[in-house]
């Protein structure tokens, strides 16, 4: 009884972490690169979950071709803010401070603009796989499991493409030296569309492959940024594997503690473990400095 | 004094006589409130623009509100004493966490202070909702918090209930507000600021340690946010964690980006601004007003940095222009 609890709570540990491992990979990616803090990524996942909410509910998609629609939809978008709204901001003074604060304006805008077009109601997205598997006293359903396959498919694809491929190799350049990299031929702008597109598509893929489980609101954002925050400290500003360790931590803490614990002991206990931790090691877990 | 001068001093003389008799033309309690909404609100923005004049963003500057107005409420409510006490102490008790906060934060470069203000504002609304709620008041927060009185005997005496009346205590107190920034501004001090904000290196070769007077400007502009919560808890009688979350800094960033950032009058400038436009003209909207403010953030930032103050800068050199021409 009290191992199938515990594996039981692992699971769903596995499940949130990747979730919020997503949601950060792409705030570290464009943190890593541009130096921007981009509040607006929580819109992101909430819009790529309204890309499956009318993918699957309106036009009856597959989920798997409407998570690849969120990825390019959410992306292309990210990579059009970056060009209208952050790209002018990075060649004035103080670049840091006013992006950000353009990124808190976008996110209220796009929020409102989702109250406005989608309504301020819970959607639900109808899931595809229906049924449970039990494990010996261990339950999943099939759909939280496609969901931790197919989170695990989508980190490892970034792991890839950022390892193998020519582009990677530059976001991993410029993350590393902007300068240096620009002299060895490297585009920096074009490096940082691509990368800040792929931070939001990233957003939008989980936002995408949670929305079946969760439902989709237009407030999901707020929720969404401060998990990915508490990610990104935890794991340390930047750093990818970083943000992936966060992410099952933080994923992990929040499954084991429901278990023992009333809502809000657990966040006081994260939060204030998280600011210790900030103390301690002001880079995070995997940081550097 | 030479003309520019005269010409400033009689604007600023102008627009203090105007607001010292507004009650004269009306004594609407709604007209009131508002005014007395964007003072408090004008103290905040001025609190929030120095840290921003110190390159940083504080996300947990409505939670540092939120210390000074619980602060204020529980000495006054709690332990009886006068209003006229738990506001200094309000004020002190913001700028001492804010040192520690600062402290802890400062030393470090990028975004950690804007990472940790954003956990320590959820922080300060989690244990405000949902422990000791004896002394906070858990989620529906505390209610029934008096106004101050005054009273000199013999001679004065006044107890605030009208919105009339605390005008003219958020005028005062407004008008001390921009003195302090003013003198703050134009001293050692204010430019040290401006060029750490500039490049916090170059102080530093100069043998200046800039984190310390990071955590200093830091400390100074949360302790005006904690006049901002003492002022806005016997106001408005009601406080709730959810006043001081991390959205409830958002409205006051739009204040101070439309206004302009950096200088003085940018944020009381854009505080009255954009109030009274949602106060007076907007309220019908309802959601449009919200969208409207996060277009108007995104444009000022992106077109338009040094924010509504830098208008008739930007427009002179076209005007003396126009006027050689005829």
């Amino acid at each position: 009884m009290e191992i199938t609890l515990l594996l039981q709570g692992g699971l769903n540990g596995i499940m949130l972490g990747l979730n919020y491992a997503l949601i950060a990979l792409g705030l570290s990616l464009i943190f890593g690169i541009m130096g921007i803090v981009n509040f607006a990524h929580g819109e992101m996942y909430m819009l790529g979950g309204y890309v499956a909410y009318f993918l699957i509910g309106g036009l009856g998609l597959d989920f798997f071709s409407s998570i690849i629609a969120a990825v390019f939809i959410i992306g292309m978008l990210g990579m059009l803010f970056e060009k209208i709204i952050f790209r002018p901001l990075m060649t004035r003074p103080k670049e840091a401070l006013t992006s950000l604060i353009a990124a808190v304006g976008l996110a209220w805008v796009l929020q409102m603009l989702a109250v406005i077009g989608f309504g301020d109601l819970d959607r639900k997205v109808p899931s595809t796989f229906k049924g449970i598997i039990d494990m010996g006293g261990v339950v999943i359903t099939k759909e939280r499991l496609v969901t931790i396959i197919i989170g695990i498919a989508l980190v490892l694809l970034l792991n890839i493409f950022l390892l193998r491929t020519r582009m990677g190799m530059a976001i991993r350049a410029v993350a590393q030296d902007k300068e240096a990299a620009a002299l060895q031929g490297v585009k920096v702008s074009r490096v940082s569309a691509i990368s800040f597109g792929i931070g939001c598509a990233l957003a939008g893929s989980a936002g995408a492959l949670m929305s079946p489980i969760f439902s989709v609101s237009p407030f999901l954002g707020g929720e969404v940024i401060l998990k990915a925050f508490l990610v990104v400290i935890l794991g340390g500003m930047g750093s990818i594997p970083g943000a992936m360790l966060g992410g099952l931590v933080l994923g992990f803490i929040e499954s084991f503690g429901s278990l023992f614990f009333t809502v809000p002991t657990v966040s006081a206990i994260t939060f204030s473990l998280i600011i210790l931790i900030l103390i301690i090691r002001p880079q995070g877990l995997l940081g550097h400095e | 004094m030479n003309k520019k001068y005269k010409i400033t001093y009689f604007v600023y003389g102008t627009i203090l006589v105007l607001l010292f008799v507004i009650p004269i033309i009306t004594q609407e309690a709604y007209v009131f409130h508002i005014l007395c909404l964007i003072g408090i609100n004008i103290v905040f923005a001025c609190s929030l623009n120095i840290i921003l004049n110190i390159g940083e963003l504080n996300l947990a500057h409505a939670a540092f509100m939120g210390i000074g107005a619980y602060t204020s409420t529980i000495l006054v409510m709690r332990l009886s004493l006068p209003f006229w006490f738990s506001m200094p102490v309000a004020m002190l008790v913001s700028a001492i966490i804010s040192l520690a906060i600062g402290f802890l934060t400062l030393r470090f470069k990028g975004a950690y202070f804007l990472l940790f203000t954003f956990l320590f504002a959820e922080l300060v609304r989690i244990l405000l909702s949902n422990f000791w709620i004896g002394l906070f008041g858990g989620i529906p927060g505390l209610t029934n918090i008096p106004r101050p009185s005054i009273t000199i005997p013999g001679l004065f005496q006044t107890e605030f209930t009208s919105n009339v009346d605390f005008y003219y205590l958020i005028l005062v107190l407004v008008i001390i507000t921009i003195f302090v920034m003013r003198r703050m501004d134009v001293s050692r001090l204010g430019l040290l600021f401006r060029a750490i904000s500039q490049s916090e290196s170059l102080v530093e070769s100069a043998g200046i340690s800039a984190t310390r007077f990071k955590i200093l400007g830091c400390a100074i502009g949360c302790c005006f946010a904690g006049l901002a919560g003492s002022l806005y808890a016997h106001f408005v009688g009601i406080i709730t964690p959810h006043d001081f979350s991390v959205h409830a800094v958002l409205a006051p960033i739009a204040y101070v980006v439309v206004g302009g950032m950096g200088s003085i009058y940018g944020p009381v400038l854009g505080t009255s601004f954009l109030m009274v436009l949602s106060h007076f003209y907007l309220r019908q909207l309802g959601l449009y007003e919200l969208l409207i403010y996060g277009i108007i953030i995104v444009l000022i930032i992106r077109f338009m940095p040094e924010g509504l103050i830098s208008i008739p800068r930007v427009i002179s050199p076209w005007l003396t222009k126009l006027s050689r021409k005829e």
